[in-house]
């Protein structure tokens, strides 16, 4: 199979997402939504196709770490692009606050003794 | 082999006396006074912030719940599970804690990473989401935990957190917690209110995000909030008119888009929106001459098309000359 699972659907995804667009912009006259005012930087042309491509990746590793197949599309639908492409990038490794276990309470102590010799200023302003 | 032993044992005490040689030296404090606002309160108890004691490793759908329900948004951990919780990684994701408030007509807003917002949000009432990691960069323990109050003369944080209604912590054990976690903090606010600490930037982000999924009265209230606040920032008049105009509230739209395109003639959104409401009022001729000298080629997208297409249609009702624009589609143009 020269054509992996991930791309085929992303492909199908796509020309789906293309294709709506198209009808999107008719139904809804030509106002810019202010998301588009805030940081206008971030605007560009490949980021329609980006958040299609991220939108499948998020899908696919939400899927992959037991989120319930009937709440998956209701999560990407509470996420913006940006929101989007932060998760595509970083699910595996991004903060996940979980349980407040001192296991390492040795360690949070060796912080605390660092922070009071000064050696890490954790009262600065940033 | 004693020998080594008794070796180690010696240089570890006298690597712990150095210790408390050098930690005498820079012995500070306290810490919440200083980054008190002149005026703020010296004692701050949130005590009718909900507790959800958290079920094991579910503290984000937890603390999520009590900031919703002090904005009074009533909803249990239970309902957030879905919504944030992430089997494989045993925890909640910052991004999709941001992001679940606006599912029930809620903005939040990310702190700045300053222990003077976090002190600043607790004196306007108002409960502060953190995240904390008792770990270390190689192996963190993260957790999510909601500042309830702070007492400045004993110089403690109050918070909800795991299985506690109620715990003090010291302000230094509180920061190593919190700067290790990235010094992330975040509010949650109703339509309409702006956060104490806010900047007019990161608030205006904000109110955008909330802005898709939001109904356009509740949108308005997010954005007249920000002109009321920062009447010199375009894009709060941009965002209030915007949800005028969705409401069919033409006018109004229309003032609110001038009054952008006053304080920045160059703000292209403004221009384009004014110009398709002025075109929804029968003012072909004015929308017209609104976009003549935008130049739709050099700009990126979404703003290319939407100029694109008002310019197309404001041509065409105007060379179809039903009627002049009368004298209420001037009133919106500035001279």
């Amino acid at each position: 199979m020269s054509l992996s699972l991930w791309r085929k659907s992303s492909i199908a995804i796509l020309s789906v997402a293309l294709f709506n667009m198209g009808l999107a912009s008719a139904a809804q006259a030509a106002i810019v939504d202010t998301s588009a005012l805030v940081a206008p930087d971030r605007a560009t042309d490949l980021n329609t196709v980006r958040t299609q491509l991220d939108r499948a990746d998020v899908r696919a590793k939400f899927e992959q770490m037991g989120v319930d197949a009937a709440v998956v599309e209701h999560r990407i639908a509470s996420l913006n692009d940006r929101e989007l492409h932060r998760l595509a990038a970083d699910m595996q490794n991004a903060p996940a606050g979980g349980d407040a276990v001192w296991i390492v309470g040795a360690v949070f102590i060796v912080l605390l003794i660092l922070e009071l010799t000064g050696v890490i200023d954790i009262f600065k302003k940033v | 082999m004693q020998r080594r032993a008794a070796g180690i044992a010696a240089r570890l005490a006298l690597l712990l006396a150095s210790t408390v040689m050098l930690s005498a030296c820079v012995v500070r404090g306290p810490f919440i006074p200083p980054n008190l606002a002149p005026g703020a309160r010296q004692h701050v108890d949130l005590e009718n912030t909900p507790f959800f004691p958290q079920k094991k490793y579910q503290c984000g759908p937890a603390a999520l719940a009590m900031v919703l329900g002090a904005s009074s948004a009533i909803v249990t951990p239970d309902a957030l599970v879905p919504l944030v919780y992430l089997p494989a990684r045993h925890g909640s994701l910052q991004v999709e804690m941001q992001a679940a408030p606006r599912r029930f007509e809620r903005l939040s807003y990310r702190l700045s990473p300053n222990m003077d917002s976090i002190l600043a949000e607790l004196n306007a009432g108002r409960p502060v989401l953190v995240l904390h990691n008792y770990g270390l960069p190689m192996f963190p323990r993260w957790h999510y935990a909601v500042v309830i109050g702070y007492d400045a003369k004993r110089d403690r944080f109050l918070l909800r957190s795991g299985s506690k209604a109620r715990s003090e912590w010291r302000v230094r054990t509180f920061m190593v917690a919190w700067h290790n976690g990235g010094r992330w903090a975040m509010v949650v606010l109703r339509p309409g209110e702006t956060p104490a600490s806010a900047n007019p930037t990161l608030y205006l982000e904000s109110a955008a995000d909330f802005e898709r999924g939001a109904n356009p009265p509740a949108a308005r209230a997010a954005f007249d909030a920000a002109v009321q606040r920062w009447p010199a920032e375009p894009v709060g008049w941009v965002g209030r008119g915007t949800a005028e105009y969705r409401q069919g509230h033409l006018a109004d739209a229309a003032r609110d888009y001038a009054a952008a395109l006053r304080i920045d003639d160059a703000n292209l959104g403004a221009r384009n929106n004014l110009a398709q409401t002025l075109l929804d009022m029968g003012c072909p001729r004015a929308a017209r001459e609104l976009l003549r000298a935008v130049d739709a080629g050099a700009l990126k997208s979404p703003l290319r098309e939407a100029v694109t297409d008002t310019r197309e249609h404001a041509d065409a009702a105007a060379e179809a000359g039903v009627a002049p624009d009368d004298a209420v589609c001037g009133s919106f143009v500035a001279k």
